[in-house]
């Protein structure tokens, strides 16, 4: 019944089907050329030629389009205004709002600030439309990356619609028992204890339960593990990985070089 | 106090459609129980009983109450009910608080707050633990402390989502006594439950319901006689009842005594 807290996707695509680490590979270069890149139109072209495209070849672009325009564009937008107005840079005034200059270098500099950040956060969105975390997390610890640290990021995700749910049932529950959780705000302050008490307690049980219950299957053992499912790294993948690294050693050069 | 269904719909914000169309009519004093396979949408009926949820379409009448007019809170006052787990109703100190929040909710004197206290803490076999914490108490027990919270509030209508899993033959006993004490004063008791031998021996009238709908409504006899119609919704008749078929005895028996009585016939 619990879904996770996850923005994943579940299709069938090219980019799905792309090794996790992969694809982490891919964000992680697609943000370091975006910021690093000495030509201005750099991250411009990454998200209409690259971005853009692989959210097409994921089969998620309606998705993608959407968290895009109501999520990141606002924030992008904003930023967008605020460098603009209070950048100090550049002589040639094109418009004056009370003490706020706005010069062309600074138009400039904000759009593209503005558009490095948008890609970044769009590869991400595209990065956790096209994987299960689980997958990523799986991944991640066959090469290496501490259980701990994987189960801490898994069982976030997986408690807070949890806990959202038990909220739902212990209002339900204390409703029933002519709990008045509508009417005034004295009231209702007064309703907290029934409802904050068994969701802390609750959640207290759980998390011992859980702790067991993972023990019980081995977790802190030190042998190596064997995984239920089977995360296929293609040679393709490893092709992919080296030629994303060989990018951004070309686009810190080419910044090195050019300024 | 009469409830009336009258063609109740409920679709969930997801799109499943839980309730199609139920019609029932549930006397004062009488004791139902609702058997089906999990997903009929037994649940999700009895919380229209009280409010919680709200038919997208039909009406659920509590005596002169409407449940679409009525809050919760005030529903309350007519309609107890016992959730499955007592964990998520269980907050208090100690379990004479716990026991008094219903009561003291719905607006009793404190003389009616104590009695009925008293009464629910008696009837539940719990009155020498009014100082425990609920939660120094074992599962079964703390269910009972839920069950007592409840009893208090002296509702005319009680509904327990399915009082005896996780139970063992001691506490069903206990649960199914305080069931008859409710009954001699009179109270309609519904039970959601999947305990078909709890069921048979407890209730007199028996709703099973398939896929959001009413597949058999009637007198318990009547209702596990039909073995081929509720194997749909996945119910197994107790099995003296199946045994008593088996052997081709009249009539549908429910328990020991009258299998045994119909066997020497």
């Amino acid at each position: 019944m619990h879904e996770r807290l996850s923005f994943h996707i579940k299709r069938d695509s090219l980019i799905h089907r792309l090794n996790p680490l992969t694809k982490l590979a891919l964000v992680l270069a697609l943000v370091v050329v975006a910021f690093t890149a000495p030509w201005y139109w750099t991250p411009h072209i990454l998200l209409l030629l690259a971005i853009i495209p692989l959210s097409m070849l994921g089969r998620v672009f309606p998705e993608f389009f959407k968290t895009a325009t109501r999520l990141i564009l606002p924030a992008a937008t904003f930023l967008f205004l605020m460098q603009a107005f209070f950048q100090p840079i550049g002589e040639d005034v094109i418009f004056k709002f009370y003490f706020l200059d706005i010069t062309q270098e600074s138009l400039m500099f904000a759009f593209r600030n503005a558009m490095r950040v948008f890609v970044m956060v769009s590869t991400f969105t595209l990065f956790l439309l096209t994987t299960h975390p689980s997958e990523l997390m799986s991944d991640l610890t066959r090469r290496g990356l501490p259980g701990q640290f994987a189960y801490v990021i898994i069982s976030t995700l997986q408690i807070l619609p949890q806990m959202q749910a038990k909220a739902q049932t212990i209002i339900a529950a204390q409703r029933s028992r002519g709990l008045d959780t509508e009417s005034t705000f004295l009231k209702r302050a007064g309703s907290v204890l029934p409802l904050v008490g068994p969701l802390v307690f609750g959640s207290l049980v759980e998390v011992e339960e859980r702790a067991i219950a993972i023990e019980a299957r081995g977790f802190t053992s030190k042998h190596a593990k064997t995984s239920l499912h089977e995360i296929p790294d293609l040679a393709s993948d490893k092709f992919i990985r080296w030629v994303l690294l060989a990018l951004v050693i070309l686009s810190i050069a080419a910044n090195l070089w050019l300024s | 106090m009469k409830i009336e269904i009258t063609n109740l719909h409920f679709t969930y914000p997801t799109g499943l459609e839980a309730l199609k169309g139920i019609s029932l009519t549930i006397e004062s004093g009488e004791q139902v129980a609702i058997v089906g396979q999990n997903g009929a949408g037994k649940t999700t009926l009895v919380r229209h009983f009280n409010g919680l949820l709200q038919p997208a379409s039909g009406s659920v009448l509590i005596g002169d109450w409407d449940t679409k007019k009525t809050s919760v809170a005030k529903l309350a006052s007519r309609v107890g009910y016992v959730f499955q787990n007592p964990d998520e109703q269980l907050f208090s100190r100690d379990v004479l608080t716990e026991v008094a929040f219903g009561p003291r909710n719905l607006g009793y004197s404190k003389e009616k707050i104590d009695e009925l206290v008293k009464r629910a803490l008696s009837l539940t076999e719990l009155s020498n633990q009014t100082e425990t914490n609920p939660y120094d108490l074992s599962p079964t027990w703390r269910k009972m402390v839920a069950l007592a919270s409840i009893i208090a509030m002296d509702t005319p209508i009680v509904i327990f989502d399915e009082p005896t899993t996780g139970q063992d033959a001691v506490n069903v006993a206990r649960i199914a006594n305080v069931i008859a004490e409710l009954r001699k004063e009179g109270k309609t008791v519904i039970t959601i439950t999947h305990d078909i031998d709890f069921c048979a021996e407890n209730f007199e009238r028996v709703i099973a319901l398939f896929k959001g709908q009413v597949l058999l409504d009637g007198s318990a006899r009547e209702v596990l006689g039909q073995e081929e119609v509720l194997a749909q919704t996945y119910v197994d008749p107790p099995q003296l009842t199946r045994l008593g078929k088996r052997l081709g005895l009249k009539e549908t028996v429910r328990n020991q005594e009258e299998f045994l009585k119909a066997l020497e016939s």
